[in-house]
């Protein structure tokens, strides 16, 4: 990378090595003296009244020092958007796994043995698990004050949407389904919580602390956010999953009543059948086009699961709904969104929020046009991708824009035009592409009710040299800390290994979103960026003064300061903080905040930017298809990936070949199959995640495009990973054996029955 | 129920210790003994991140009794590194970049040095067989791949 010296080139990540051998303590190993074992009772049933919930007997049991129930709740209702839940049951269950009490106990024992004592009297109530059939009239309700199960809907027109059609040469329809993912990451939902001195602590992986103590814990507790603190601990995998969740609230009131700490913690069985997994949905797309292949008008309808509760939902309808609308010039969109609530499992957030159920439907449905128009899917999108200065049908403004480089990159590297030529018998090759946001700033908002996209870091110099960055971002994995580390080390001129990140304390650190919506390098990074600068600043006064030469000729690299131009006249940087104790800096403290100026989406009409900047991808697959069977494997993917500028370059390949294949899990063997509400495959054995046997050969292609706004040119990366893949394989398993797979995953049974109906 | 006086050996450190005849292995390892790099994810026996050697045999330790244990040898993450300096299957994980959320690594790092102890010259198919039952949701194993094989080169 030009004009840099550590930012951009290839480091291991800090914080690798202790992962390597143990040492790095997660939430299950930390201890605490009078630790509780927290446990939670949950409905059996997909819905029913509660008649009665008694703990008396359980309250008796040896070793129990609390059990909470929805009556010992403080009774605030619990939802971003829309408030639909308490904290636990209190009149009625409406998905199996409901949390109707909980226990702290001295050991699991105690905990199961008085679960097994509280008594609960249900009423069945008739129970609703398909969204068609939830919206239809004389269905069960599930909220009172939601009628006909619509927990929010939206209908956005623009442009003529009907006339584009009527002009249109080409007019295409199709369904398309998605399924229940699970985030499957491998450290379960779990944190640990002590109440002692008027103030709440609670310690765990969470993906943003500080949108945790303001909207899962201090207000649903009545608290104000000072009284709550916030001790981050490393995350073993989130995806999304340990960004919204109710268990820590459940844990903090069990601390709340037994007066000690607790820890809470799932099995991995609860894991999968309590969580948020991604939300399923319907999407039925028409699109028009003219005959020389560009797209006039695109009309989505999205029918999607809420489950039984909303959380987050009503963000990611939006974005399920209307981001693949910008990734093609659309001058004409309708957007017809709905958002239901049936006895199911509640759905939520996984990586891609939405959109990778968005792009599997628009990019299967894209490559179906090109069909009909007689068109190489390549040359179609090419013709219509998205550009750097468009603003799309939806308002966006498009800062910087790879898309048709990644096109071309993926497909060249695939080997296109030669394996579309020289077909090979059940062989296929496929593409998808995909947009994505860099931070969301209406779903921050609609959080915090702060009108703040952004981020505040605090760097300090310590008076060996040793440098400690501070913000309220967290790692998930992903080696954010090591990017964030390798922006501090490149502004003030220090080595990497001179620099560490501080895990967050909600006490000490500032202000910060935390880990979603691809934020943290552009956002943390940013912030890091100015309160580097800023100690740099006052680190370049004080060595002005001991090289007695002017702040404006000086340099950092490799840890010295020196003269620009003349080295010699230099000073290590430990040297420089040591003299600044001496002489009134004691411990230099750059500061500073970085905040998004886009201009913003109109909340009400949607119309406008999320964000500052936009990633965009295309991902090239090849696949076997066994017809006899329906198995598809897939056999490698070229991954061309828009990221602005790869800061941390081995990070960034880590976190596409990470999302490839969770996409080919999407794509090939993930869901979390309900029956009558009932989870049937709670367990890795039957909820198939990719494991080693079926993971493919990534290669990574990083297309860099310097974007205006980003730290550096950066833009996210970590969620256009996982967007395109389905579709793609989708697309390749068409190529292969020319039948048209709607419905997500693609198993060997469901390629084998369409193969079958295709011969039929 | 009653307790059982076990005595084990961990990483050539002997331990002699009560264990409750359904205690697992796994937390045996890390509430009993303190030794918390092996890592508890499914506790069914389905992840491979509590993997350990026991007598020369690559376990899930969640699956097996810690009374089972009784009399035998074990080797867990904490008895790969020598002091600050890490065993080369390590140090080609952090060279490499294999590393993500790190969860899944104690075990995923175990697979791989029981496999180069018996196989020194892994092919890439067999380092696929090796670590077939370790799961990692965030890498997409390529990483950690390159990282096996360029360890076993180094050794």
């Amino acid at each position: 990378m030009k004009g840099t010296w550590v930012a951009g080139t290839r480091v291991t990540a800090i914080d690798a090595a202790e992962k390597t051998t143990g040492q790095t303590k997660y939430l299950q190993d930390l201890r605490l003296p009078g630790l509780l074992v927290g446990k939670v009772l949950r409905s059996p049933h997909p819905h029913a009244r509660l008649r009665r919930v008694s703990a008396e007997r359980a309250r008796r049991v040896p070793g129990v020092r609390a059990v909470v129930t929805g009556a010992d709740t403080p009774g605030i209702k619990f939802g971003i958007v829309i408030p639909d839940e308490w904290a636990l049951a209190v009149d009625r269950v409406l998905y199996v796994g409901d949390e109707v009490a909980a226990v702290a106990a001295v050991d699991e024992e105690a905990a199961r043995e008085a679960l097994a004592l509280i008594e609960v009297e249900y009423e069945p109530l008739p129970p609703v698990f398909d969204v068609e059939e939830a919206l239809r009239p004389g269905a069960p309700r599930l909220h009172d004050d939601k009628p006909g199960n619509l927990a929010t809907g939206f209908l956005i027109d623009r442009g003529d949407v009907d006339q584009a059609f009527r002009e249109s040469d080409v007019l295409l329809g199709g369904t398309y389904r998605t399924q229940m993912q699970h985030q499957g990451n491998l450290e379960p939902i779990c944190c640990m919580a002590e109440y002692a001195g008027g103030r709440l602590t609670l310690w765990g992986p969470l993906q943003s602390p500080f949108l945790a103590r303001q909207y899962l814990l201090a207000k649903p507790l009545g608290l104000s956010e000072g009284q709550v603190r916030i001790i981050q601990t490393p995350v073993g995998g989130a995806f999304g999953g340990k960004l919204d969740e109710k268990h820590y609230l459940i844990c903090a009131l069990l601390a709340l009543h037994a007066g000690r700490p607790v820890r809470l913690a799932n099995s991995y069985a609860e894991e999968l059948t309590t969580t948020r997994p991604r939300m399923p949905a319907i999407l039925r797309i028409k699109s028009g086009w003219s005959k020389a292949g560009m797209l006039r008008a695109k009309q989505v309808e999205v029918l999607a699961d809420n489950g039984a509760y909303s959380s987050l939902s009503p963000s990611i309808l939006s974005s399920m709904a209307m981001r693949t609308d910008s990734l093609y010039r659309t001058p004409a969109a309708r957007v017809d969104a709905k958002l239901v609530y049936t006895n199911n499992l509640p759905s939520g957030q996984m990586r891609g929020f939405g959109n990778p159920q968005a792009t599997f439907a628009w990019e299967s449905h894209i490559d179906e046009v090109a069909e009909a128009l007689g068109m190489d899917p390549v040359e179609l999108r090419l013709r219509n991708a998205t550009e750097a200065g468009d603003v799309t049908v939806h308002g966006w403004e498009i800062a910087s824009c790879g898309l048709k480089e990644c096109i071309a990159k993926a497909a060249e590297g695939i080997g296109w035009k030669e394996q579309r030529a020289n077909r090979v018998p059940n062989r296929g090759v496929g593409l998808a592409c995909t947009i994505h946001v860099t931070s969301n700033k209406p779903f921050a908002t609609s959080i915090t009710g702060y009108e703040f996209d952004g981020s505040s870091a605090l760097v300090k110099v310590e008076e060996d040299g040793q440098v400690f960055v501070a913000t309220g971002e967290v790692d998930l994995g992903e080696g954010v800390t090591t990017t964030l580390a390798l922006i501090a080390a490149e502004e003030l001129g220090v080595p990497l290994a001179q620099v560490r990140v501080l895990q967050v304390d909600t006490d000490s650190v500032p202000y910060g979103l935390g880990t979603y919506a691809s934020r943290t390098t552009f956002m943390g990074g940013h912030a890091v960026r100015l309160a580097a600068a800023d100690a740099k600043r006052q680190l370049f006064e004080l060595a002005a003064d001991l090289l007695e030469a002017n702040v404006a000729d000086l340099e950092a690299r490799e840890g010295r300061i020196a003269v620009r131009g003349a080295p010699e006249r230099g000073i290590a940087v430990a040297e420089v903080a040591r003299a600044g104790m001496s002489r009134g800096r004691p411990m230099i403290v750059g500061r500073g905040t970085y905040e998004s100026q886009a201009r913003m989406q109109d909340v009400t009409h949607k119309y406008g930017n999320q964000t500052l900047t936009y990633s965009f991808a295309c991902q090239a697959v090849e696949v076997e298809v066994d017809p006899e069977t329906g198995r598809v494997r897939v056999l490698r993917v070229v991954a061309a990936h828009d990221l602005g500028r790869a800061i941390n370059p081995v990070g960034a390949e880590g976190q596409i070949e990470g999302g490839v294949v969770q996409a080919v899990g999407l794509a090939l063997s993930e869901e979390l199959q309900q029956r009558e509400g009932r989870i049937r495959n709670p367990g890795f054995l039957d909820y198939k995640i990719p494991s080693v046997l079926d993971a493919t050969r990534v290669e990574s292609i990083l297309v860099e495009t310097i974007d205006p706004h980003g730290p550096y040119g950066a833009k996210g990366v970590a969620e256009t990973a996982i967007n395109p893949g389905a579709a793609a394989i989708a697309n390749a398993v068409y190529h292969a054996v020319g039948v048209r797979v709607r419905e997500l995953p693609l198993t060997a049974e469901n390629v084998r029955a369409a193969l079958g109906r295709a011969d039929g | 129920m009653a307790k059982q006086l076990i005595t084990l050996t961990v990483n050539g450190a002997r331990y002699e210790t009560a264990v409750g005849p359904r205690t697992s292995l796994l937390s045996l390892l890390r509430e009993g003994l303190e030794l918390t790099g092996t890592k508890q994810a499914c506790a069914e026996g389905e992840c491979g991140a509590c993997s350990v050697v026991l007598d020369g045999r690559l376990v899930m330790s969640c699956l097996i009794f810690a009374v089972e244990a009784d009399g035998r040898q074990l080797t867990t993450i904490e008895g790969l590194s020598e002091g600050a300096t890490l065993h080369p299957i390590q140090a080609a994980f952090v060279e490499h970049g294999a590393v993500q959320c790190g969860f899944c690594i104690p075990g995923m790092i175990m697979a791989a040095s029981y496999l180069l102890d018996r196989n020194p010259n892994p092919t890439e198919e067999e380092i696929r067989h090796a670590i077939a039952g370790n799961l990692c949701r965030c890498t997409g194993y390529g990483k950690i791949i390159k990282a096996i094989a360029a360890a076993a080169g180094a050794g």
